[in-house]
């Protein structure tokens, strides 16, 4: 949960920080076009590239205001997607797709993937460089992170290039104990490298800047919300630098 | 902790942790086709030496008479060429598939990927059954069987299987992943199948 969230703001917070940065919404719903782009359900996207062959990564790629942030929808063709479809079926195309933002010259591509492993977010799994789980603070969630550990754990058999970047604590609430007792779970359960210090809280200003189809960032009152991202930027910029090469995270 | 911890067992949790968190072994390794996805379920890591009970093979699968010196050897290269006895025999391999392990779909490739044999009508499932196989091969060691879910119902299930024509790879469509004892009874129907007629080959009931 927060995926989208944490998707569009890390992006943003990247791309100000001089990263040339492409956010690819993977995700079905399109989470990350309804709230950037009113008009997301017409643009060419992601689904469309890997139904069709002959269209070039060119024609998805959606500028901003901001010259280092660019976007690529969903797409017309997620619609039948929506089941999850089967796995590896997109395989290849989902890795045409990443060398393809890599040779374009962006430094950094985030995935904001459907939730789950199959399908298509397998398929992104399986061809990026280091996966980030954004993981909401309730106690319902948390008890589901074995499962989520043992998926990972067999995508990383076919990708072993697959960094995990940590599990990120989303929408916490400091005031109701059920939320802060699974955030401190969490932490009390995994390896304290694999979670990260930041935690993004539940805060209305997130509702404001999707109503506004904004980054937090960009709103007038969003300079506060904004230090959380760039403290998780910072975060991952320092677990990234070892590797090198093309950067592919799903978010 | 009440909320959370009596549904987790925190010792195992950590030690998935700490698998995924461990460096990579050789992250400058290209990333090989496979197609796996969630429903992976992992490679086959119980060991198949000592079966429990394989389902017996049906009597016609006993090896067919040795045929005249001169008969060549069925060719198992493509479904064109995939006919006469050989066909048959395999009909047959297919039929106790369908009868023990409830098998929707089965086909068979050889150790290049080319069909021999396909009842599945699911081309995808190919290239996601030689990926598999290839992916299962362990240094010094044969491949192993590997499964991976592929819907509510189905299971992919990939048996690589050395035969008197080289590796072949047999993947049938399964309700539920085989148990190590129907895995070798597998391979050991399908090395008796596509066994030369008139190759001593001795049952494996």
């Amino acid at each position: 949960m927060g995926k989208t969230t944490v998707s569009i703001n890390l992006a943003h917070s990247f791309a100000r920080a001089g990263v040339k940065t492409l956010l690819v919404d993977a995700d079905p719903q399109g989470s990350v076009g309804l709230s950037l782009t009113r008009q997301s359900r017409l643009l060419t996207g992601f689904y469309d590239y890997l139904a069709d062959p002959g269209i070039s990564l060119d024609r998805l790629i959606v500028p901003t205001r901001l010259e280092t942030f660019s976007l690529v929808a969903s797409g017309q063709g997620s619609d039948y997607e929506a089941g999850g479809g089967g796995m590896g079926a997109h395989l290849a195309r989902v890795r045409a797709f990443i060398r393809s933002v890599s040779a374009r010259g962006f430094d950094l591509c985030i995935i904001d993937t459907a939730a789950g492993l199959f399908g298509v977010t397998g398929d992104v799994i399986a061809s990026s460089d280091a996966i980030l789980i954004p993981q909401q603070a309730e106690p319902l969630g948390i008890r589901s992170v074995p499962k989520l550990l043992e998926g990972l754990n067999r995508l990383r058999v076919m990708n072993p290039r697959l960094s995990v970047l940590g599990v990120c604590l989303t929408m916490v609430q400091h005031d109701l104990a059920e939320s802060t007792e699974a955030a401190a779970a969490l932490r009390q359960l995994l390896p304290q490298e694999m979670v990260f210090q930041t935690q993004i809280p539940r805060d209305g200003l997130f509702v404001r800047a999707s109503a506004r189809g904004l980054p937090i960032g960009v709103l007038e009152d969003g300079a506060g919300a904004q230090v959380v991202f760039d403290s998780l930027r910072a975060e991952i910029e320092a677990k990234l630098e070892p590797n090198s090469g093309h950067r592919a995270a799903r978010g | 902790m009440d909320s959370i911890n009596p549904w987790l067992d925190p010792v195992e949790v950590r030690r998935l942790a700490d698998r995924l968190m461990k460096p990579n072994r050789d992250p400058a390794a290209p990333l090989a086709d496979a197609g796996f996805g969630e429903g992976f379920v992992g490679y086959a890591d119980a060991p198949l030496s000592q079966p429990a009970a394989p389902p017996p093979l049906p009597p016609q699968m006993v090896p067919a008479p040795a045929p005249p010196a001169n008969t060549p050897p069925p060719q198992a290269a493509s479904p064109t060429t995939a006919r006469g006895p050989f066909l048959d025999r395999i009909s047959r391999f297919r039929d106790w598939m369908r009868h023990n392990f409830s098998a929707t779909g089965v086909f068979i490739l050889d150790r290049e990927g080319a069909v021999i044999f396909d009842e599945s009508h699911h081309g995808r499932l190919h290239f996601l059954a030689r990926s598999l196989a290839l992916a299962s091969r362990r240094p010094g060691a044969s491949a192993g069987n590997v499964h991976v879910k592929i819907g509510a119902d189905a299971t992919l299930e990939v048996i690589p299987v050395e035969t008197a024509y080289g590796s072949l790879v047999l993947g049938a469509v399964v309700p539920e992943a085989l148990d190590p004892a129907a895995v070798l009874a597998v391979m050991e129907a399908l090395a008796l199948v596509a066994a030369p007629p008139g190759e001593d080959l001795k049952s494996p009931t």
